[in-house]
């Protein structure tokens, strides 16, 4: 066990070296990393309490971990990871704009803290990647200001409100305009994603189990099996060898459909997670579909999203990973108040639709409990 | 069968981090019919009440449908008069239908999982010496701290806002009053 958190330790040391090289030296990801690690050794309760990291340390053991399933996310999402950590040092306290420069091996991003809300003027300009802009403004304090756009998942809301006089500023945080697939760092058409359904699974996909929290969303059975990739998870029809269906592995760029909009049709397929099957079954008066934290409510007979039926947080829970950022308050529902309740042994969590056990002093999940109002 | 399979798993990777064995994961949890109706029968999204803003937003965006369902959320409702302190304009642009994806995304900033009560919030910002970090449904944290008596919850930018009155316990959840809107960033 100690071993494992060692390595994984390591690994994350090694991921963010280059980070550190890159920005002359400056250990933000290091940081994240260790203290992330410290967490867990530490006492209950004393999860480093910054908005930029959750979530980030579990990410970089699972790349560790993954050996030849590692996700090419890993490195690049610690990168960026560094970046939130030391803009949060700085501005915490000025609140006010911060000019940082990200290199996401391509091309580079400037973004900057919002800081205050007030009318800003504000000009789309137009970058040569898809789905990703520029907005240059004014505003009193400062000449220049960059809104933010490349965002790490783990920052949070896609979709950040920002308006002018004239109304709403729409951007695409980080991500694909509705009817493009997420694929690596691109945006996949549609077409070529629908293209793999009926296909064989391929060998190197086979032996690709779902870890963490969707190991017990997507559960193998005699009929389906789930396997995943950097992009989707997959359910592969046994008898045949064949891929059945797909959709977006759970980003969590948390980009909710909007309702009134058609549902892609692509990902068209009921994949409602197994705990929330008896709420939301399939074959009633709704489609419900399971995308990126919300299972949708879909009108069958024109496709389109009715209403949002539950929301998810998707988090890395799973038997033997810490406790994810943001859960140190006891949430038990309180159906299960009187039986789940935090002691000197052992704490309680919920999320999306299972009961945690917690040992408070190594911050590790030890158990999880079915669990649905 | 998938169950066992859990159960199993996750008993023997008890049994290999700890030796010990608690409950057997997997089983469904019985649940106590008692404190199910203490908490009524109202659903969050019935419970609203005075916050007509809050509702007509969540309308819109789709979210009464998710408040009315089976949860649990801890939800942080901002009153009328918090919606008011927002920019002018601000709230009008998010409610149009063009605003509909800023405008959930403001709204599950305002969603926690599970039920917490302010006590709770208020034990884990004393474990945490201060302060406790709150995960939302839209991917991002707020800080939760005290001042006196109050808690208070601030977004990533530094608004605050404060939890007025006690817990409204719901059937899917809790409501907790707040006088700020929060905003994600």
């Amino acid at each position: 066990m100690m071993r494992w958190m060692l390595a994984a330790g390591a690994a994350v040391l090694a991921i963010t070296a280059p980070v550190a090289a890159q920005k002359g030296g400056h250990g933000g990801g290091k940081e994240h990393g260790a203290g992330q690690q410290k967490a867990s050794h530490g006492s209950g309760g004393g999860q480093k309490a910054d908005r930029g990291t959750r979530g980030g340390g579990q990410k970089a053991e699972r790349s560790a971990r993954g050996g030849g399933n590692d996700r090419m996310r890993g490195p690049q999402r610690m990168q960026r990871q560094s970046f939130v950590q030391r803009d949060d040092h700085q501005s915490r306290g000025r609140g006010h704009n911060e000019v940082r420069q990200e290199s996401r091996g391509k091309g580079q991003a400037m973004k900057v803290d919002r800081g205050n809300r007030g009318n800003d003027n504000v000009r789309m300009v137009r970058d040569d990647r898809p789905g990703r802009a520029l907005v240059r403004g004014n505003d009193r304090d400062r000449d220049l200001r960059v809104a933010r756009f490349d965002r790490d998942r783990d920052e949070g809301v896609r979709f950040v409100p920002r308006w002018n006089d004239r109304g709403l500023v729409r951007g695409f945080v980080d991500g694909c305009p509705p009817g493009l697939a997420k694929k690596g760092n691109g945006c996949m058409p549609p077409g070529q994603a629908k293209k793999l359904v009926g296909t064989p699974l391929t060998a190197a996909l086979g032996l690709s189990a779902l870890d963490g929290p969707y190991r017990n969303w997507y559960r193998d059975n005699d009929r389906f099996m789930y396997r995943w990739d950097d992009d989707y998870i997959y359910r592969v029809d046994r008898d045949r060898g064949l891929i059945d269906a797909l959709f977006p592995y759970t980003n969590r760029d948390y980009y909710y459909y909007p309702v009134g909009m058609t549902y892609p049709d692509y990902y068209n397929y009921y994949n409602v997670p197994y705990q929330y099957q008896s709420f939301y079954p399939d074959g009633g008066d709704y489609w419900y579909r399971y995308g990126d934290g919300a299972i949708y409510q879909v009108n069958p007979s024109n496709g389109t999203i009715s209403g949002i039926a539950a929301l998810l947080t998707g988090d890395p829970f799973a038997v033997g990973q810490p406790l994810p950022l943001g859960y140190s308050a006891y949430n038990v529902p309180f159906a299960y108040r009187d039986r789940y309740y935090d002691t000197a042994d052992n704490w309680y969590r919920y999320n999306d639709g299972y009961i945690y056990r917690v040992d408070p002093t190594t911050q590790l999940i030890t158990a999880v409990i079915n669990a649905l109002v | 069968m998938p169950l066992n399979k859990l159960s199993t798993g996750a008993a023997l990777a008890a049994l290999l981090l700890l030796g010990a064995c608690g409950e057997k994961a997997g089983d469904s949890a019985p649940k106590s019919e008692a404190a199910k109706e203490a908490a009524g029968d109202a659903t969050i999204a019935a419970g609203l009440g005075d916050a007509t803003k809050f509702a007509a937003a969540a309308k819109q965006s789709g979210l009464d449908a998710t408040l009315g369902g089976p949860g649990p959320y801890t939800v942080l409702v901002p009153t009328d008069a918090a919606f008011d302190k927002m920019p002018a304009g601000a709230l009008d642009a998010l409610m149009k239908p063009e605003g509909r994806a800023e405008l959930t995304g403001v709204l599950t900033y305002h969603i926690l999982p599970g039920a917490m009560l302010a006590a709770d919030i208020g034990k884990a910002i004393d474990a945490g010496k201060g302060k406790t970090v709150l995960a939302t449904m839209a991917g991002g944290t707020l800080t939760a701290t005290k001042e006196g008596d109050a808690i208070v919850i601030a977004d990533g930018a530094g608004t605050k806002a404060r939890i007025l009155g006690p817990d409204e316990k719901k059937s899917n959840g809790v409501i907790h009053r707040i006088d700020a809107v929060l905003m994600p960033s």
